[in-house]
């Protein structure tokens, strides 16, 4: 039970716990206030707009916990519908192989560059995310969008399979099932946070850096790949510019799920509950009817909070603040007392520890910081 | 750290053998820009491109660059400000001049200055809390500006219910004239040139803003004032971007969100171009000034001979990825 609570209490897994837990919460009461019953087709419009931006916050969520930032996801995403469209008019699984291969291709290529050159990934991608949307209306003959005329195959692709799913639902899902599987089962969970957490001493630890980080890169393009040709073939057209939305979504989705921002920290099964409570969001504002304009306003702020608390300053800060206005009334003790934290405190604290003599023999243990350097000293 | 290692060889230098050699020397560092040397080739090729191009040389043509070099110059100053003191890039550059433009374009009845007082306000106002969150919390840059874009763009939805915006009154013209035939906004990117590189190199905030953007934790150790440097830095590139709004919807007479990521990319681009170091504590105002004009020639001739906007932005993504790279390689060559 203890152990459970332990579990709970970590923000892993409390997070994407709660955020999933109230959205459910929220969308079952739905009828409350959207003036009529849920239907099945809420539910089968809940998993496809989850396949629609699924795999593109698996996709961040995989990369952000390994400690690298692919927002070329978003490009290639873009890029995937194009070509799956333009070459697979007349033979569908032609197009979507052509454009994976293109996918697959680009993203091993971006993260032998990002592995060999030891280059920050988020500037590159910002390069390669511009330099993609270029190339995607290149591609898309600068028309903004493509028109899919293969009317079988879009379809087939959204045809209710148990009244719920479709077969590109029921795809993705099988995506993140099998990514559930196997960054558990495995040790390349366990190394995917290890990469996030500390590169050097994965390195020497003997995982094979840049193979994983380049595989990472390749995994990441190909699930924005097939996220962009399955959508373009679901709606009957490739978009050349797919805006922000995915990028918004994509990020909040895979931070709710628990991915922190510096890496290190993250799972499937968090990222898809992140993803989860966001599309099941969008589905309330839909049902709700509520104008377009608002929805983007609360993805974006709920985004804009979820930076907040990621910000490894943030709580130092809120600490500080609190310290502030409730000063400690005793200060016999200082091992056992708050932390000193506002630079009289500090001062206080260095006048008693003259006074009774003994200088510590080590440094007071800074909370999780790296030793030696000084994690609280304040920003004024 | 390798800028404060040139620079303070460069005081040495001057100290010994006077001020010629330090002109050298300045010399000598630019000229070992890599970033200087791409700037210097695209320049060449797109002049030598220009003169295989009908129109190029014509009056008409340079002023049409001039003015996107003015747009696009004066939002990229602010961009300058926000990767010098360590903010990375922002992707709500296009969405917070969009909807400045807007609030410049509403309040244009309490006159020309007013409206343009209200509108860099307005955008300062919402830079400075980004600039809080970066500087006092170390939030991530990208994923917040991400998020302040989707923002801005349902305010700016809201402002103008998805129709193009009517100007209150036709103040905004001044802004449309020609001076001696130079367009207005080309004095005010040289003017605003001035003003940011005096801000960034003879104020103390300003070089703080190198320092923070160098070496945070060495900032932090010496007890600069990290968060408010930081506030500063986004607050001035937030009234930049507010002019550079002001000045395209005076262009067009109109502003629309559509299209707002062009000029994020335009902006980044210009200032990577010029040489600025993407992770801060390197970049100068003049840089981002010739970047500008790099880019503004640039989008021109690809324009001119026919190319369309996925061709353009395919060349400002792929320009931006070169700069990354070079800059990666000079500082890890250094370092090494």
């Amino acid at each position: 039970m203890n152990g459970r609570l332990q579990v709970l209490r970590r923000s892993t897994s409390l997070l994407p716990l709660l955020a999933l837990t109230v959205t459910v919460v929220a969308f079952a009461c739905l009828p409350a206030y959207a003036g009529r019953p849920l239907e099945t087709y809420d539910l089968f419009n809940l998993f496809e707009a989850f396949a629609h931006i699924g795999l593109i916050t698996l996709g961040f969520g995989l990369l952000l916990t390994a400690g690298e930032f692919d927002l070329s996801i978003v490009g290639i995403f873009a890029l995937s519908g194009v070509i799956a469209v333009k070459l697979g008019q007349d033979h569908p699984l032609l197009g979507v192989l052509a454009a994976l291969s293109v996918c697959l291709a680009f993203g091993a290529l971006q993260g032998l560059l990002i592995a060999v050159l030891r280059i920050a990934s988020m500037p590159v991608t910002v390069g390669t995310y511009i330099a993609l949307l270029g190339l995607t209306r290149v591609v898309g003959d600068n028309q903004t969008s493509v028109t899919f005329d293969n009317l079988d195959t879009t379809l087939w692709i959204q045809e209710p399979v148990a009244t719920i799913f479709s077969p590109r639902s029921l795809l993705v899902l099988a995506v993140f099932g099998l990514a559930a599987v196997l960054f558990s089962a495995t040790r390349w969970g366990r190394e995917l946070r290890a990469l996030g957490g500390d590169r050097k001493a994965t390195r020497t630890a003997g995982v094979p850096v840049n193979r994983r980080l380049v595989a990472l890169f390749a995994v990441s393009s190909l699930l924005g790949g097939v996220a962009g040709a399955l959508s373009s073939f679901n709606a009957g057209a490739a978009i050349t510019d797919p805006g922000s939305a995915p990028l918004t979504l994509g990020a909040a989705g895979a931070l709710i799920g628990g991915v922190a921002v510096a890496g290190g920290r993250g799972n499937v099964l968090g990222i898809f509950a992140g993803a989860m409570s966001i599309v099941i969001l969008g589905q309330i504002f839909f049902v709700a009817g509520v104008e377009e304009f608002y929805s983007d306003l609360v993805f974006g702020l709920v985004l804009l909070l979820i930076v907040a608390i990621n910000a490894p300053s943030a709580k130092d800060w809120a600490v500080r603040l609190r310290a502030a206005r409730h000063p400690p009334v005793s200060t016999s003790s200082s091992s056992t007392g708050p932390r000193p934290t506002t630079r009289k405190q500090r001062q206080d604290a260095r006048t008693h520890a003259a006074a009774t003599a003994h200088p510590p023999a080590h440094p007071p243990p800074s909370r999780g910081g790296v030793p030696g350097q000084p994690d609280h000293l304040p920003d004024r | 750290m390798s800028s404060t290692d040139v620079a303070g060889r460069d005081v040495a230098e001057s100290g010994r053998e006077g001020l010629g050699s330090r002109a050298r020397s300045v010399v000598r560092r630019e000229a070992a820009q890599p970033g200087n040397w791409v700037l210097c080739a695209a320049m060449l090729v797109a002049t030598l491109v220009g003169a295989q191009t009908s129109r190029f040389f014509s009056v008409d043509n340079g002023k049409a660059i001039l003015v996107s070099t003015g747009t696009i110059g004066i939002a990229a100053l602010g961009v300058t400000l926000i990767m010098v003191c360590g903010g990375l890039v922002s992707l709500a550059v296009g969405e917070t001049a969009a909807v400045a433009g807007m609030v410049f374009l509403f309040s244009l009845d309490l006159g020309l200055v007013a409206a343009l007082v209200a509108a860099m306000a307005v955008a300062a106002a919402a830079t400075a809390l980004q600039g809080a969150m970066v500087g006092a919390w170390q939030a991530n840059p990208i994923i917040l500006t991400i998020a302040v874009a989707s923002i801005l763009t349902a305010v700016g939805a809201r402002l103008t219910s998805k129709a193009a915006v009517q100007p209150a009154s036709d103040a905004y013209e001044t802004l449309n004239r020609t001076p001696w035939g130079v367009p207005v906004v080309v004095f005010a990117l040289l003017g605003l040139t001035v003003a940011v590189q005096a801000l960034m190199t003879a104020t103390k905030v300003g070089r703080y803003m190198y320092a923070v953007g160098e070496n945070r934790a060495a900032a932090r150790a010496a007890g600069l004032p990290i968060a408010s440097t930081v506030i500063v830095a986004f607050a001035v590139a937030g009234a930049l971007m507010a002019v550079s709004g002001a000045f395209s919807a005076s262009t067009s007479h109109t502003i629309t969100l559509l299209g707002a990521s062009q000029l994020t990319f335009n902006a980044t681009a210009a200032v990577l171009a010029g040489g600025t170091a993407i992770f801060g504590g390197f970049g100068s105002a003049v840089r981002t000034l010739f970047g500008a004009l790099l880019i503004a020639t640039v989008t021109d001739l690809l324009l001119l001979r026919g190319a369309d906007l996925g061709m353009q932005i395919l060349v400002k993504g792929l320009l931006v990825l070169l700069v990354v790279l070079l800059g990666h390689l000079r500082t890890s060559r250094v370092g090494a």
